[in-house]
């Protein structure tokens, strides 16, 4: 996976043009705006993504680029490299093989990709503004999300906060954003340790 | 009224072409965008391709303004459309933010001060989008 922030409407750009304001952060948050690429990921991870829809996305086709050598192209979770590789492995064989197959009779891209995993590489350009960061940082850093789209956040947060810090420091998981867990019965009842991992 | 463009994301139109090439070729979006800013006549190139009907690629980006009007407009245009944000800086004074797809299809749909004032500030940060949806339309 790689993530990198490629080009941001900064605060400063916005603020050095404009007189002192009483306007709180939260209000102007709307006004920022980060564009991501995301590379390296599963489609199960960039399905995740698109629930987020205050966000903008540009996705590789599967429709115009030919998945090839789809077995170096698929992201493999930690537990199933852990457990049973094999059964994994022989399963993308087989996508990989009934793909290349429908393609090769002439079978539309769009039609073959029907076929290929969840599992299978993607690569996207995502917008969001940063109103909608925030929420997106709520969700996905919490300790219950999962573990791709986890990462992928966290590394979105620390560029984030490389560029923005004083709109960001604050940002994180729910818990560290409310200092409540909004989760329910379904918290993972460590508070206290995810917030520290998040404070600046 | 009075428009004021006060700030834009850098390099629109680069991140424009990168979107259009990154659903359409295998290479990673960021080799692309780093590839389109060392080349800036194969961006005008790739936008002269530009299918501005598929416009989720012209979302990449952020337009702000300093306006000057009064609340009726502001809330005329909120009607019109859901994709400006507004914040209430003073009275009838605003700061008013949207993506380049908002902005060009308001001042398509829309008539009038705001439309135009909008369509000079696309001319003036996305010439080549803002050539191309004018050749469009003839």
């Amino acid at each position: 996976m790689k993530v990198r922030l490629l080009s941001h409407l900064s605060s400063k750009n916005i603020f050095s043009h404009l007189p002192p304001v009483n306007v709180s952060k939260k209000e102007l948050l709307s006004h920022l705006s980060f564009t991501f690429a995301l590379e390296g990921i599963s489609r199960a991870c960039s399905h995740q993504l698109v629930r987020h829809r205050v966000a903008s996305f540009s996705q590789q086709s599967q429709r115009y680029i030919q998945v090839r050598r789809l077995k170096n192209h698929v992201i493999i979770p930690p537990s199933v490299a852990v457990k049973s590789p094999k059964v994994f492995d022989s399963l993308i064989d087989e996508a990989s093989d009934t793909y290349q197959a429908l393609v090769d009779v002439g079978i539309p891209r769009e039609d073959a990709r029907f076929v290929l995993p969840n599992a299978t590489e993607t690569n996207l350009l995502m917008t969001m503004d940063g109103r909608a960061l925030m929420h997106f940082f709520g969700l996905r850093c919490c300790i219950r999300a999962q573990w791709e789209v986890k990462e992928l956040s966290d590394e979105m947060l620390r560029q984030v906060r490389e560029v923005e810090p004083e709109f960001f420091s604050g940002a994180g998981p729910y818990c560290f954003q409310l200092d409540r867990c909004p989760e329910g019965r379904f918290t993972c009842g460590r508070m206290g340790v995810v917030i520290e991992k998040y404070r600046v | 009224m009075r428009l004021t463009l006060i700030a834009h994301t850098p390099n629109p139109e680069a991140m424009i072409a990168a979107a259009m090439l990154t659903t359409t070729s295998g290479v990673k979006p960021s080799t692309i965008y780093e590839r389109l800013l060392a080349n800036p006549e194969k961006v005008g190139d790739v936008i002269s391709r530009l299918e501005v009907q598929h416009g989720s690629i012209l979302e990449h980006n952020r337009l702000v303004w300093l306006l000057e009007a009064e609340e009726q407009l502001v809330l005329d245009t909120l009607l019109k459309t859901k994709f400006f944000n507004f914040t209430r800086l003073g009275d009838d004074e605003w700061l008013m933010s949207a993506n380049l797809r908002a902005v060009l299809e308001y001042s398509e749909e829309c008539e009038g001060e705001l439309g135009d004032s909008l369509r000079d500030s696309m001319i003036t940060v996305t010439p080549n989008v803002c050539h191309f949806a004018g050749r469009r339309k003839t």
